[in-house]
């Protein structure tokens, strides 16, 4: 428990580094705009371009932007199967004609069993799923023996396929660049811009200093509450509770002896925080001057501008082509 | 001139469960004043009210000529600090610099002044090399320093420390004592809570706390010879003066004296 690393900020020295949190929150939202400003697969591509040219000169590598990648790649294939199969507009590309019969759906249940039970092995589940997918679809197609119960067409169309495409290098473009901004800034420094940035908020009373602060606290006691649910962990399996196996109704009764006492000694700690922070003359709404100042640099301005002209590029080229 | 003076202090959570009644204390200043009771004898619950985190049912606290209300709680804060016994329970910050920052930042103080006076202050408490730490990569002792580090940076008059060493292992317990000493020794009023007679008896002055009440109050070499205030107090009593007592209650022999010693120690 002493090596917890909040945010998955990696030490570095390129421009990203450099950077002033606000103008990466800026960025961000501008570069986001033009995600949803382009239509076009092939502008959309050109802008993925774009991004990967700027990973290159940040120094970042490609693995760990796939590796922010995993978590939404269910998502990214629901997606694209959905675009590819439904949207029925453009010039026919490609018809597959689907035969069911009692036969072949059976084997391709036996099929589907077979992966359930063989994908805790395999390396790359998801390759696997969609290898038994395909073999399931050629199934269809190609041998329907016993009896006859059925035909459907999948066609896939070309405004399908180049859907398809647009939408998931939109989604793989808005990803890779949160994950650039994690990657690149520490946490305190990010709550730091947040607060900077959101500033206007005071006008509809919403504090961003008070936001800041409860994300500074939460990030403070991620650790200590880990540790604290590691040792009553181990004071409730000394006590007989097995916390890794049982039906449903013990894991909810498990979840509960290790809830209860955190919530218990959260609100007990949390109480003695603000007693110590009241202590030490923390009034809320106050007036507070800061430790930690955030500099402005030139590379923060041709940062801006660069993102605004192309945001106005991409309004361009939606506008006139 | 009295830094703190306390008239009639009571107070209770519940009604007709009180926790204080008509506590009366005065502190000098540059005083160690230690207040020594057994859990629940109110002690912590003084020094609450003291800081203003809780509001007194009957009677007055003036602590630098300021009456303790609602409108004097801040003034009252900014002369007064406070370290608690929990070591996690206290640290705000995200690394150890910003932790000593934070009542500074509160107090106003300009950029320049903070971190001359976090390095300053880290220096004297000897955590000057963990200033980027995370607080989960620091042992309680550690922690239980950059509170003292904190506390010091603000420059308050009065520093309470309540039970501040209670959760340390021997080793943390001995460095905060020591660093304690030399506070009071630089001028700064010290008030420690403590259940620990060992600690108590580097003070200046000791007020025993019995069940809310004051049970005896004055200089720690008076409080210490004083055998029958000190066995109601139902205080654990320090080794050499339980032997003393063992000693004073019949004329015994040198042989027995060491056996007595021998248990004496062995259930220490």
């Amino acid at each position: 428990m002493k090596n917890i690393i909040i945010g998955q900020y990696i030490p570095g020295l390129s421009f990203l580094y450099k950077m002033d949190p606000r103008s990466k929150l800026i960025a961000l939202m501008l570069l986001m705009v033009s995600t949803f400003i382009l239509q076009n697969v092939f502008h959309i591509l050109v802008m993925l371009s774009l991004v990967l040219i700027m990973l290159k000169i940040g120094g970042i590598e490609i693995g760990r932007i796939a590796r922010g990648l995993r978590p939404i790649m269910i998502l990214l294939i629901f997606t694209f199967t959905f675009q590819i199969l439904f949207v029925k507009t453009g010039s026919l590309l490609y018809e597959l004609q689907l035969d069911f019969s009692v036969y072949n759906i059976l084997i391709a249940v036996g099929l589907f069993i077979v992966f359930l039970f063989t994908r805790k092995f395999m390396r790359f589940r998801l390759l696997y799923f969609l290898v038994i997918a395909a073999a399931i679809m050629t199934l269809f197609s190609l041998y329907s023996p016993g009896l006859y119960l059925g035909t459907r067409n999948i066609q896939i169309h070309t405004d399908g396929v180049s859907g398809a495409f647009f939408i998931m290098i939109r989604l793989i473009i808005i990803v890779t660049l949160s994950t650039v901004l994690t990657l690149t800034t520490k946490p305190t420094d990010l709550t730091l811009g947040l607060e900077q940035l959101l500033k206007p908020l005071s006008i509809i009373r919403i504090s961003s200093e008070e936001i800041a602060l409860i994300i500074s606290i939460s990030l403070r006691y991620i650790p200590t509450l880990l540790d604290e649910a590691n040792k009553i962990m181990l004071a409730q399996a000394s006590r007989g509770v097995d916390f890794n196996e049982g039906k449903l109704k013990d894991k909810v009764m498990q979840i509960i002896s290790l809830l209860v006492p955190m919530f218990i000694i959260s609100f007990k700690r949390s109480d003695e925080l603000a007693n110590a922070m009241e202590a030490r003359n923390f009034v809320p709404g106050e007036r507070r001057t800061r430790l930690h100042v955030l500099l402005w640099s030139r590379i923060d301005t041709i940062v801006i501008i660069v993102s605004a002209l192309f945001v106005a590029g991409s309004i361009w080229v939606v506008v006139v082509w | 001139m009295n830094i703190i003076e306390i008239k009639d202090l009571s107070f209770s959570y519940l009604e007709d469960k009180p926790v204080l009644s008509n506590v009366n204390l005065e502190i000098k200043k540059g005083e160690w004043v230690s207040i020594l009771g057994h859990n629940g004898s109110g002690k912590s619950t003084l020094s609450k009210l003291i800081i203003g985190l809780l509001k007194a049912d009957k009677g007055e606290i003036v602590v630098d000529g300021l009456t303790l209300d609602e409108e004097t709680v801040y003034e009252v804060r900014r002369k007064i600090g406070i370290v608690f016994q929990n070591p996690d329970n206290q640290f705000v910050g995200v690394t150890v610099e910003d932790d000593i920052a934070f009542g500074m930042e509160n107090l106003c103080f300009e950029r320049e002044e903070m971190i001359k006076r976090i390095d300053e202050y880290a220096t004297k408490v000897n955590m000057q090399d963990y200033l980027k730490k995370e607080p989960h990569n620091l042992s309680g002792g550690q922690k239980q320093r950059v509170a003292i580090a904190g506390i010091l940076a603000m420059n308050t008059d009065i520093i309470i420390f309540d039970e501040a060493t209670s959760m340390l292992d021997p080793k943390g317990r001995d460095k905060i004592m020591e660093y304690i000493k030399e506070i009071n020794n630089e001028g700064v009023t010290v008030i420690t809570i403590t259940h620990d007679m060992k600690e108590a008896v580097h003070s200046d002055k000791i007020l025993i706390l019995k069940e809310g009440e004051v049970l005896a109050f004055g200089k720690t070499n008076d409080i210490l010879n004083d055998k029958d205030t000190l066995n109601s107090s139902n205080l654990e009593l320090l080794l050499p003066l339980k032997l003393l007592y063992k000693i004073e209650e019949a004329n015994i022999n040198n042989q027995e004296i060491k056996d007595i010693l021998w248990q004496l120690s062995l259930n220490e």
